[in-house]
């Protein structure tokens, strides 16, 4: 297998591009849905230790909404998309006024919450892995269905740590963010933050520097 | 890893894989338990205490570096770990929390078998304190919400928080 500690800029550059063109897609998607525009950063790539992944993405106490899903065939690989609860019920009230105009409750029961969160989730995270794969250009993918979660950061990052560990000790992690400006609040104030995390399967890394042709 | 705290003796966060054994006073925290377990082994006459945060089930014969990550290595490491600052075998309690499944996911789609991994971990760590002959006095397991959870010496109680849920102690 790959020794994860030793990749050169050349490989993390093309690890880092495949999670711009993922990202870029998946921010296609979302300003689509809510008709706004998105601005993102180009994604980090960072090899970080299993049992520290909490601590990576700060406050382990933090509330959080995640999406979760599993992609297998050639390219295996985990994604979530992560974002403060602040943050993702900005996101589900702006898209539930796209969609219904004003007309919606103060108050939503947390089944409406959590399924629009789902699906925004279900329908960037596939976004972003259709267009990995078809610049990696795996034959086939399968995309689990979402599952979606809302608790401490660390509880979450708890599960994905534990997913990962049953493979290795080190994830590479790529981590974009994305934000949409022109809304009032936010846990960072100013938008609504979010972001998308990618953990390929160490097995995998090999196929994705290989097919890039940088291995 | 450690500091003065008032009560509670000395405060031992428990990492991800790690194990923790400490003489009393002292209050053994782990944040944020997901499908791991939060595993207590203690001896009210010896005064000692142990915590694991248990990721996975069974190590498979692997060479493991962390012996708290398996429930397998953990539970013979905390044993061994307690008898040497004094704990009885005989005497030894446990108690755990944790081993929820956190993203609910219809279905048998790709991946759901790792998402089962918390019904797993508690399985095996139940089945490894009964071939230890540990008696489990308490637990809080599965549902599909976290939990942080805290074990002091001066009540020998495990104190869960769970959002939405509010605390409760085992």
């Amino acid at each position: 297998m790959l020794d994860l500690g030793s990749f050169n800029t050349l490989q993390l550059d093309a690890i880092r591009e495949v999670g711009n063109i993922g990202t870029g897609c998946a921010a296609t998607a979302l300003s689509d849905m809510l008709s706004c525009t998105i601005r993102m950063a180009v994604p980090e790539v960072a090899l970080v230790s299993v049992y520290s992944l909490s601590e990576y993405y700060g406050n382990p106490d933090a509330i959080v909404a995640a999406v979760f899903m599993r992609s297998s065939g050639e390219f295996g690989c985990s994604v979530i998309f992560i974002q403060k609860e602040e943050d993702a019920a900005l996101l589900v009230d702006l898209l539930l006024r796209q969609q219904f105009g004003g007309a919606i409750p103060s108050s939503m029961p947390e089944e409406v919450y959590d399924s629009a969160i789902s699906e925004v989730g279900n329908i960037m995270i596939s976004s972003f892995l259709n267009a990995v794969n078809m610049m990696i250009g795996t034959h086939k993918h399968e995309n689990s269905v979402p599952g979606v979660a809302r608790d401490m950061l660390a509880s979450i990052l708890d599960v994905v740590a534990s997913m990962f560990g049953q493979m290795g000790e080190m994830a590479l992690i790529i981590d974009a963010e994305l934000r949409v400006d022109n809304v009032k609040g936010g846990a960072k104030g100013g938008g609504i933050s979010s972001n998308i995390i990618m953990l390929p399967d160490p097995d995998a890394l090999e196929l994705l520097l290989g097919k890039l042709k940088v291995l | 890893m450690s500091g003065g705290a008032g009560g509670g003796g000395t405060v031992y966060h428990v990492g991800m894989a790690d194990l923790v054994v400490a003489n009393a006073p002292a209050t053994l925290i782990t944040l944020g338990l997901g499908s791991c377990i939060g595993l207590v082994i203690y001896d009210t006459v010896a005064k000692v205490a142990g915590m694991a945060h248990i990721m996975l089930p069974e190590s498979r014969g692997a060479k493991v570096e962390k012996l708290g990550k398996f429930a397998d290595t953990a539970v013979p490491a905390l044993v061994s770990e307690m008898l040497q600052k004094g704990a009885e075998k005989l005497r030894m309690k446990a108690k755990l929390a944790g081993g929820a499944q956190m993203f609910a996911m219809p279905g048998t789609g790709a991946g759901s078998d790792f998402l089962a991994v918390g019904a797993r971990n508690v399985k095996e760590t139940t089945r490894m304190l009964s071939h230890f002959g540990i008696a489990l006095l308490a637990s809080d397991t599965g549902g599909n919400k976290g939990r942080t959870v805290e074990f002091c010496t001066n009540t020998w109680m495990l104190t869960i928080k769970t959002l939405g849920r509010g605390t409760s102690e085992i």
